[in-house]
């Protein structure tokens, strides 16, 4: 998987199937147009059924909640993951992100 | 709106663990907490879904930095303005939230309990309204609020030593405290809430049939979706990059 396609929205650019119908509907739900959302329903429900929409739905919602959580606590990443990661984080600039590398 | 859609999202099928799940979790939402009542958990809720046409909020989401951006929320009048500033600044912009703001927030009228539960209920909220609205159907009416007291339980082995907020190690955890961890994992994602235990299970009890449970994630050759493990991932990794989410 192109992992820096998450990053930039490119779904072309990742060998997932239906990667750019789940990216789009995944932009579509946070951005708030309601016609995009529906369009993007759609998509989704063609390309994939009405129980992976449903299953892309949850992904979405679980997601856009969890996040909720993890930036309103401050949690840092545990330390094995961030080990493992490291070299993945520093090529797709992720460290942008980390709201515990800068004091305040 | 023009129904560009060729199905009616009422009629989608929705796994019966899924079902259960949700409509357990508004019913949790309707619940007395720890240290909320049922009216101020709902009222919380509903701070959610309004922040979403705040103007301050909309301003500060659009600006360099949130924190330049001063006024006044757009509020329904039920909560004291503290909380609402958490909860709309969590709702809508979470990703840019810092330590110096959250001690902000504790060092004025709400505590580091009444603070996490808050996240607890935001992150239910959100969790909710956003399927609903992922499918296209009317965001529920908020239940009314259940009757109880909060508890005010606070885990003797909290430690302010891991996250903005204290936290309970699994072996801190004392014989009063019901134990998150057995049932979903000690992941940091599950200890984030763990200074108000229930809050773990209000999202993680959802979360495990939105997402997948825990030991699911890594069970590759299973798919346990009408999703893909990969399809999965990279749908869930644009939703975090999208909220400019680290972890």
């Amino acid at each position: 998987m192109e992992l820096d396609a998450v990053l930039s929205g490119d779904g072309g650019r990742v060998a997932v199937p239906q990667a750019a119908e789940l990216i789009e509907f995944g932009e579509a739900v946070l951005s708030g147009d309601a016609k995009r959302q529906a369009l993007a329903r759609e998509a989704v429900y063609r390309a994939l059924g009405p129980a992976a929409l449903v299953d892309a739905a949850a992904i979405v919602a679980s997601f856009n909640a969890v996040v909720k959580i993890a930036d309103g606590t401050g949690i840092p990443l545990e330390d094995d993951k961030a080990a493992a990661t490291r070299e993945l984080r520093d090529a797709l600039g992720l460290e942008r992100f980390n709201k515990n590398a800068s004091a305040d | 709106m023009p129904n560009v859609t060729s199905f009616d999202a009422r009629t989608l099928p929705i796994r019966a663990g899924l079902d259960r799940a949700l409509n357990h979790a508004w019913s949790r939402l309707a619940a007395p907490g720890t240290w909320w009542s049922a009216a101020e958990r709902l009222a919380i809720a509903a701070e959610v879904r309004n922040a979403q046409v705040c103007e301050l909020c909309r301003k500060r989401k659009e600006a360099l930095s949130p924190y330049t951006v001063q006024g006044s929320h757009d509020d329904l009048g039920a909560l004291p303005d503290t909380v609402v500033e958490i909860v709309h600044r969590i709702a809508t912009d979470a990703g840019r939230l810092k330590r110096g703001w959250v001690n902000e927030m504790l060092a004025a009228e709400v505590s580091e309990e009444q603070y996490v539960e808050a996240v607890g209920v935001i992150a239910l909220t959100t969790a909710l309204d956003s399927f609903d609205l992922a499918l296209g159907l009317d965001l529920r009416p908020l239940p009314a609020p259940l009757p109880g007291e909060p508890q005010r339980h606070r885990p003797t082995g909290a430690r302010h030593d891991l996250a903005w907020v204290s936290t309970v190690a699994p072996q801190d955890l004392t014989p009063d405290d019901r134990d998150p961890y057995a049932a979903h994992g000690a992941k940091n994602i599950h200890r984030a809430l763990s200074l108000v235990p229930q809050e773990v299970f209000n999202f993680f009890d959802l979360d495990v049939e939105l997402y997948l449970k825990d030991h699911e994630i890594r069970e590759f050759g299973t798919e346990h979706r009408a999703l893909t493990h990969p399809q999965i991932e990279l749908l869930a990794g644009r939703v975090s990059a999208l909220n400019g989410c680290y972890y």
